[in-house]
């Protein structure tokens, strides 16, 4: 053994390192290609119900001041 | 060999195992994908309403599920409940500490949450009476960054001690601490089936992680400064982030790696906040240099500009309805666009 002192502290830690390694690489990973089209697809989907894309017509917009018109 | 060394090996190897696995999938750009989507339009939205009433810098702000109320948390020293549709105040709750860093409202909009500099996270019931404290969540050995309730019982929060931790609001006790950033956890966010969360951190990662059993299941590297906000896609299935090196990430859970980039050689502002439109087409992120810059989140381009800010807009939120988006500044003004 060499004269190092390994403080248990970093061993454990190293171990725990290696535990949370183990558990993402066991990972299945799909290709991007599938999650980028899947991606893409939600977005087109929902596009016509987003109001920041489609627009917000004055009368349906809570946040717009309602001003009355005065009729000189 | 002394057990160091073959620990190292072993995570050495691992990590050229998990590089490997994602090259292998790695086999389109998300631009390429994108190439045959029409451009997003243009995007001009006006401010419709400014809430004035803090009077130091905003650091937090989060819309009830109600798409009208929000709270917002300023150094101040106060909580702020507004009712955004007539942009009256609606409840001022004053905090112990005035070193907010964050806030969250309960989606049945009886409880809010803060907390800062002080270490702790404290709710408060503001249906009651008068606005009661209903715990003082003390366990974080750091500051509080960030906390999102899942309900009227339980909270998750992010520390500067690099832990998240899932609250049991009932006893006020921790019931799962999540463990694994070497970084200060600044931001995080509920998946939306409340399966899953992500958090950011000062270690330049993100993480996702089992709610129930504390796991850490994937690990999301690239950014090369902290990462201080953070939103999934409304999809569920990919993940936003901004940081400190200026630009943000999407990041697809399912293919386990960064399929998107956002950034701009003109821009050497840090990114303090992020949201999202309710397609997820666009990204509204705010900057340390006053703006709000919209991105397509498909194309990467930039579609658009909020400025109005006199200082760095430090939070932002989009309700659950989609209906406009509303920045924080520390020129302590919230302004709602759309």
């Amino acid at each position: 053994m060499s004269g190092k002192v390994c403080s248990s502290n970093s061993v454990v830690q190293a171990r725990r390192t290696v535990e949370q390694l183990r558990v993402e690489a066991s990972m299945e990973r799909i290709k991007i290609s599938t999650a980028a089209a899947q991606l893409v697809q939600y977005c087109q989907e929902h596009s016509r119900s987003d109001p920041l894309l489609t627009g917000i017509s004055a009368s349906s917009n809570p946040f717009k001041d309602k001003k009355t018109c005065v009729l000189l | 060999m002394g057990e160091m060394d073959t620990l190292k090996k072993e995570a050495d190897g691992l990590k050229a195992q998990i590089e490997a696995a994602r090259k292998a999938v790695n086999d389109t750009t998300m631009a390429a994908v994108a190439s045959g989507v029409a451009a997003a339009p243009r995007v001009q939205l006006k401010n419709r309403k400014t809430l004035k009433g803090h009077l130091a810098k905003i650091y937090g702000l989060h819309w009830s599920a109600d798409n009208r109320h929000m709270v917002s948390a300023s150094q101040d020293g106060k909580l702020l409940i507004w009712d955004t549709y007539t942009g009256n105040k609606v409840y001022a709750i004053p905090l112990k500490s005035s070193w907010v860093m964050s806030c969250s409202m309960a989606p049945s909009g009886n409880l809010v949450a803060s907390g800062g500099l002080d270490n702790m996270c404290t709710v408060v019931n503001i249906k009651a009476a008068s606005p009661k404290t209903l715990r003082e969540l003390d366990a974080h050995e750091g500051y509080l960054s960030h906390s999102r309730f899942l309900s009227d019982t339980e909270l998750l929060t992010a520390s500067g001690d690099t832990t998240c931790c899932l609250w049991d609001l009932e006893t006020g006790k921790q019931k799962v601490i999540y463990k694994s950033h070497v970084g200060d956890c600044m931001c995080l966010a509920v998946s939306p089936d409340q399966n899953t969360f992500i958090s950011g951190a000062c270690d330049s990662t993100a993480k996702l992680w089992d709610i129930r059993d504390g796991g850490c299941k994937q690990t999301f590297i690239g950014h090369t400064s902290d990462i201080n906000a953070i939103a999934f896609y409304p999809s569920g299935t990919a993940v936003i982030t901004g940081s400190d090196d200026c630009t943000l990430k999407m990041y697809d859970l399912r293919a386990d790696q960064e399929v998107n980039g956002y950034q701009d050689a003109a821009l050497n502002a840090g990114v303090t906040s992020v949201s999202l439109s309710s397609s997820g087409r666009l990204i509204f992120a705010g900057y340390d240099n006053f703006n709000c810059n919209i991105w397509d989140s498909l194309k990467a381009e930039k579609v658009g500009v909020l400025s109005g800010h006199d200082n760095r807009v430090s939070c932002i939120g989009v309700p659950d309805d989609g209906l406009g988006v509303c920045t924080g500044s520390w020129d302590s003004f919230l302004k709602i666009w759309n």
